[in-house]
């Protein structure tokens, strides 16, 4: 591997973070202890049971919000104020209902001051991306969940952020849209080179898409383990374990996840 | 592509469609039509002629007002306040709501006081309207104008303060300054219920103006009317009101026309106030 393919894009740097409880007791530690980092180019998977401050961890590097202890290093520069470099794909889809399709997906574009003809043939060239030509100027009551998500990521990827933010993409969508969305993701990831910090419940796609997965203990949440998925690609999203080595790296999270999953049983 | 979906609203209309259309304006006018009828057959009848008049006597007063001029220096005053009052008032509730709405400090410290005076019931006030500005047409516009910036206020501002912080978060990162957050984000989530605001301003403004030129006034649809009930001429009052009826009228139906084309981005179900024409 040379210098610049193992340069950190993204790290986490001894992370804690405590809220103020409702009540004014004490306050709530969500995070006691996490470091991890995303090199450039690899897709990293932060897994956790839910309520663990794994969506915490996403607002941070995206700087809306400043970690009690800790520092969140993106390019080697703190995260101190809201970060316009990288993209981020929420959990909703959250387009703007008074935009259309195509208007959504411009617009980073328009908040940077691109002209409109130039702006629209990137957003043309993002929808072709993600397949949606066709549907530019419904208005987002107009589209399907999994429509939305897809114009979602393509407001993303409209202005080629390096490194993207996904904040359990694919949680809302059914079982069979949310397989092809996987796989789409795959294909656009693998032309695009861009660092991925990936939050999901789901083991399966965790393994799927990663090439890392962090997986996080319950609240307050430290780093458990770091596990390398050094599965080839393309991957058989439709046919996980038809992949060859799938079965033994799911095993490998599970068995760090379920303990988790024990104590927070007998608790 | 495996996510398809059916689009209802793009189906083209079925003859069923087409008539109904007609069906509908002739259900929307039957109650109307019957309670004239009623009202002529009532008129001499049940009720004394005198105190009722009926629909063809206004219908010809109506006629005979046009046709001899003598309502359109009253139609032209109060349609100067009407309008005024309207704009200004939604003017300045849209900009103090907006200001208010966006900024959560002051409006800890305004709110409280906003509605108190919005609690103040304003016809009260109209006999000192008068003496602060004067019996011309500003303290009808003012009176009414005030009606009309609270119920504008209040929807914009409810409308500013629902937005969802997680939009703004969204916007933030994907670059928006703060101004590009008012264009962007913030005044387009308000849009519908600025419409909501200025669609019940609607018959707060012929209120105000009305009871302003009851008070007191040289001229004025208000003037006409309390003058007809004054001198037993119900006709001459029942023809003010109706003309007053067809203003409120048609400014619904711009106020529809407005939304339907500053709206058309919601599903119709989800529209505040959704007419069906």
């Amino acid at each position: 591997m040379t210098e610049a393919a193992s340069a950190s894009v993204l790290r986490f740097s001894a992370i804690q973070q405590s809220f103020a409880s409702p009540t004014g007791d004490a306050p709530n530690v969500v995070i006691s202890d996490v470091g991890f980092e995303v090199k450039r180019g690899k897709f990293v998977s932060v897994i956790g049971p839910s309520g663990c401050g794994k969506s915490t961890l996403i607002q941070m590097a995206a700087g809306l919000l400043k970690p009690s202890v800790g520092m969140v290093f993106h390019h080697d520069r703190e995260v101190t104020s809201v970060n316009r470099t990288i993209g981020f794909v929420p959990q909703q889809a959250q387009l703007l209902p008074w935009k259309t399709m195509i208007e959504n997906i411009e617009f980073p574009l328009l908040l940077r001051g691109m002209a409109l003809s130039e702006r629209r043939a990137k957003a043309m060239e993002a929808i072709k991306r993600v397949d949606l030509a066709g549907f530019e100027s419904h208005y987002p009551y107009q589209l399907s969940g999994g429509m939305q998500k897809r114009a979602s990521i393509a407001r993303m990827l409209v202005y080629k952020p390096d490194t993207i933010l996904m904040d359990e993409p694919f949680g809302a969508l059914d079982a069979q849209t949310r397989m092809v969305m996987q796989h789409d993701l795959q294909t656009m990831l693998a032309t695009e080179g861009a660092s991925v910090l990936f939050v999901t419940h789901d083991i399966t796609e965790a393994v799927l898409l990663s090439d890392s997965v962090v997986v996080l203990s319950r609240r307050p949440a430290r780093v458990i383990a770091e596990i390398p998925i050094d599965l080839p690609r393309p991957r058989d999203m439709f046919e996980p374990y038809g992949t060859p080595g799938f079965a033994e790296a799911y095993d490998r999270v599970w068995s760090v996840f379920r303990s988790e999953l024990n104590i927070r049983r007998a608790a | 592509m495996s996510d398809q979906m059916t689009l209802t609203s793009l189906r083209s209309p079925s003859p069923k469609q087409i008539c109904a259309p007609v069906c509908r304006a002739f259900l929307l006018a039957a109650p109307g039509v019957t309670l004239l009828c009623f009202w002529q057959f009532a008129s001499g009848r049940l009720i004394r002629e005198t105190y009722v008049s009926k629909p063809t006597e206004i219908a010809w007063r109506l006629i005979d007002l046009f046709y001899t001029g003598e309502i359109w220096p009253s139609l032209r005053v109060t349609g100067e306040e009407l309008v005024l009052s309207y704009v200004i008032g939604v003017l300045l509730g849209l900009l103090l709501g907006y200001a208010l709405g966006r900024s959560p400090r002051a409006a800890s410290i305004f709110e409280p006081y906003v509605m108190a005076f919005y609690g103040i019931p304003k016809i009260a006030l109209a006999p000192l309207f008068v003496i602060w500005f004067g019996i011309g047409i500003w303290s009808k516009v003012m009176l009414a104008g005030t009606m009309v910036f609270f119920l504008v206020f209040y929807n914009v501002f409810a409308g500013v303060r629902s937005v969802d912080r997680d939009v703004v978060n969204l916007a933030l990162v994907l670059g928006a300054n703060e101004r590009q957050l008012g264009r962007q984000i913030y005044l387009p989530a308000a849009a519908p219920f600025l419409l909501l605001g200025m669609r019940m301003a609607i018959p707060y403004t012929v209120i105000g103006v009305i009871v302003g030129e009851f008070t007191s006034s040289t001229a004025g649809l208000g003037l006409f009317i309390n003058y007809a009930s004054s001198t037993y001429d119900p006709a001459g009052v029942f023809a003010g009101i109706f003309i007053l009826l067809a203003f409120v009228m048609g400014m619904n139906a711009l106020a529809n026309r407005l939304e339907r084309k500053l709206l058309k981005w919601q599903p119709t179900s989800q529209r505040i106030a959704s007419e069906p024409n």
